[in-house]
């Protein structure tokens, strides 16, 4: 198990084994370019071009032309037999703004956002920092920590939901141990609802942020603790003045996925609450918002116009995201991109 | 067929594979007699949405023994999950893949697809004694006086009940308004079984509630009107929208009906009645199939009865009006016409449509077929629907995807609590906004 987080190491950036490759790739083309051998270049093109054609055609058509569709579609009114024809300019857009039902996902989904950032990370990474230590049965509880991240979605929600619901095993637990007050609507009460879906992500993602920090801690020179411990360092300074330092980057990276995953939630909802439900407990978020009046209710048009405005959102958080938070981490592999 | 949500999430993956098998095996030259001559070798492609049991069988059977009878047209079977088929047949229908012959359920939806020229006109091609013995029910498939589809089962709804349950709770006659109604469901709460079970979760069985004060609420003429104007400016409308929910604060539905799903499991609104834990149901009737699958023995509920919706006080509806769906099969514009007029009218036979009602146990829109009803539940009915001053089809269906499907998010809001009467109404206006 620790070798394979080792391995994860090198791709979530401890530092100086950043540094090391950067150096490696910036020596390797100068030469190159020296010997000015024209055929050289000329074939590391064509091996450019073969390898990385096939996927960029792959992106351009399964990413960017989709995107370019969905914006196109979004100026119509369009229930989705034959072209559309209907042009309505920026009609949808001005619909999706004051659709209450829009403001509440996007409500729920900054909650969701924010709370993900809150509760998971200080959690996460207190278990990798305990996770670390040299204990019985730490590769099994590592384990049990992380099956609930590869376990389905589809999977996940249909056996919370099921446990959850009003006459479901944890209500009935809650009586047979002689607790029938505590039994409540987990699932369709506003005020408990986006608590329990709260419980679920966490629940479910947690364990993807400790292997995440684990593998960061792996990074951590051992020689730093013992040059602390002889300066005399207690374990909670090492902690602020070592580790998460450190772990910073991992931690970055890690709030960053969790971000995203927080915009795009859609299909936990979908499953444990469904269409209708997920609205009125407060649960809906703008993927389940899309679907819901894009696909189900028929407006193709209007569908398309939520999924671009779920784009730009996502876009432009990742990219202030990129540009003021992991400008540090990523700061070094620019420069060095550019000499 | 509503029915087969009872196939719901469990067959995800099975779809899946279907799915798959369906992409491949769309090279089949479907349409390329699109002129319809009857004279080369034709193959018809089919979709329906009885992925398992009797259903299959029946569509399987129909399609070799119509080969059989019309050599040099072959009928190429496809069985779509239900939740599937709506997203597959639009796209096929845009990317002009579209089956010759698909499942369709008439009303605003079939109304889209007919504005977009994708379905064809088969007014022509109904043999005389099918549209003899069909009759009325080609009113879901019309539009503008011309027919797209062709009924093969008619659905309608009311409250199915347990008769032992019934008894026990010590319930001498079947309610016919809503004080005795009221009456039956604090006697079932006596006997601790939910009085009635509503599966909340897929909104429509919610919105079914609405639908049926609606229809007892409002006047046959706006009943009539609606499809054309979708105007719910009339008083009735909210009238009703008040009346389910002064009837939902008496707690009459089961606990946690927003959560519980209609279908597919003991836990569900038709498992409950199946398993003797609430006393009735308001639902369509593809009801006793369900409940039938769902019962500890796997055989239909023997004290299964049912009874009509009661009347609403004050309601300018009829009490003996009905209301329900109708499910039949349409053809794709493209599809080669002779051949595919011959299959529907093939299906549509007494034998074939008396085969159809076992297979599914439901009731056939030929009513020449419907001696073979032997249900009991089935039979009353039959019986209220023939006796029916007039007949309105799901107002979801009637409205259309957008607006049924808004006006079922209102329902659902309002029983949650999160809405009000006056939101059920509203959410049909915004709906229309977004049209």
């Amino acid at each position: 198990m620790s070798d394979t987080l080792g391995e994860n190491t090198l791709t979530t950036s401890p530092p100086e084994g950043r540094s090391a490759g950067g150096d490696g790739a910036t020596k390797a083309p100068s030469p190159a370019r020296k010997r000015g051998a024209g055929g050289a270049d000329w074939a590391k093109r064509l091996e450019i071009t073969l390898l990385a054609g096939p996927a960029v055609i792959m992106f351009l058509a399964f990413v960017i032309f989709p995107v370019v569709m969905a914006a196109y579609y979004g100026f119509f009114k369009w229930k989705g037999f034959g072209p559309p024809t209907d042009f309505v300019g920026l009609q949808n857009y001005i619909t999706i703004f004051q659709d209450e039902k829009f403001q509440d996902a996007l409500m729920h989904n900054g909650f969701i956002l924010v709370m993900s950032l809150v509760i998971q990370g200080p959690a996460a990474v207190a278990l990798a920092l305990l996770l670390n230590q040299r204990m019985r049965g730490r590769s099994l509880v590592r384990v049990l920590i992380f099956v609930p991240y590869v376990i389905s979605e589809v999977i996940v929600g249909t056996g919370w939901g099921l446990m959850l619901k009003t006459t479901g095993a944890v209500n009935h637990f809650l009586i047979r141990i002689g607790l029938p007050d505590w039994t409540v609507e987990w699932l369709s009460d506003p005020k408990i609802a986006i608590w329990t879906l709260m419980v679920i992500i966490s629940w479910k993602y947690i364990g993807f942020a400790v292997i995440l920090f684990l593998a960061g801690l792996q990074s951590i020179p051992e020689e730093l603790y013992e040059a602390a411990a002889i300066d005399g360092a207690s374990y909670w300074q090492m902690q602020r003045s070592i580790t998460l330092p450190l772990l910073g980057p991992t931690i970055r990276i890690w709030a960053f996925l969790s971000i995203i995953g927080s915009l795009q939630l859609f299909d936990l909802v979908f499953i444990i609450w469904g269409q209708y439900v997920a609205t009125t407990a407060g649960t809906s978020t703008m993927a389940t918002y899309m679907v819901g009046e894009g696909r189900l209710a028929g407006n193709y048009g209007y569908g398309n116009a939520v999924a671009v405005v779920l784009f730009v959102i996502s876009l432009t958080i990742a990219l202030i995201y990129q540009r003021f938070v992991l400008r540090r981490d990523t700061a070094g592999a620019l420069t060095e991109g550019k000499k | 067929m509503r029915a087969h949500k009872l196939l719901g999430a469990t067959a995800a993956v099975a779809a899946l594979a279907l799915g798959l098998t369906a992409c491949g095996g769309s090279d089949d030259p479907d349409s390329t007699g699109g002129g319809g001559s009857s004279g080369g070798d034709v193959t018809l492609t089919f979709w329906h949405n009885s992925t398992t049991g009797p259903g299959k069988e029946y569509w399987d059977r129909m399609a070799s023994e119509f080969t059989a009878a019309n050599p040099g047209i072959k009928v190429s079977v496809q069985a779509i999950q239900n939740e599937d088929m709506d997203g597959k047949l639009q796209t096929a229908l845009n990317s002009g893949d579209a089956p010759d012959v698909f499942m369709a359920r008439g009303g605003g939806k079939l109304a889209d697809i007919v504005e977009a020229g994708q379905v064809l006109d088969i007014t022509d091609l109904i043999d005389d004694d099918v549209k003899a013995g069909v009759g009325p029910a080609f009113d879901a498939f019309s539009v503008d006086g011309k027919v797209y589809g062709m009924p093969t089962a008619i659905l309608p709804g009311g409250m199915y009940y347990s008769k032992d349950l019934f008894e026990q709770a010590g319930i001498s006659s079947l309610p016919t308004n809503f004080d005795e109604l009221g009456d039956a469901v604090s006697k079932l709460k006596g006997i601790d079984v939910a009085p009635i079970a509503l599966g909340g979760k897929a909104a429509w069985p919610a919105a079914h509630w609405y639908y049926f004060f609606a229809l007892r609420s409002c006047s046959k003429e706006v009943m009539e009107n609606l499809p054309g104007t979708k105007d719910f400016s009339d008083p009735c409308w909210l009238a009703a929208a008040n009346a389910l929910n002064d009837f939902a604060k008496t707690e009459p539905f089961n606990e946690g009906f927003l959560t519980t799903e209609a279908q597919g499991s003991a836990g569900s609104s038709a498992g409950m009645l199946a398993n003797h834990l609430a006393g009735m149901e308001l639902m369509g009737a593809w009801n006793p199939g369900v409940i039938a699958d769902l019962t500890p023995d796997k055989k239909p509920l023997a004290d299964l009865g049912w009874f009509p919706f009661p009347a609403v006080d004050g309601g300018q509806g009829d009490p003996a009006a009905m209301m329900g769906g109708v499910d039949g099969y349409s053809c794709s514009a493209k599809a080669p016409k002779e051949a595919c007029g011959k299959f529907l009218n093939f299906f549509m036979s007494k034998e074939n449509q008396e085969a159809y009602a076992e297979a599914f146990v439901t009731l056939p829109a030929n009513q020449e077929a419907q001696g073979v009803i032997t249900d009991p539940a089935l039979q009353d009915v039959l019986a209220t629907y023939n006796k029916a001053p007039y007949v309105s089809v799901w107002l979801d269906t009637l409205l259309g995807q957008n607006v049924g499907n808004a006006l079922n998010a209102g329902v659902v809001e309002m029983l949650a609590g999160s809405g009000s009467p006056e939101g059920v109404v509203k959410s049909v206006t915004d709906a229309l906004a977004k049209e």
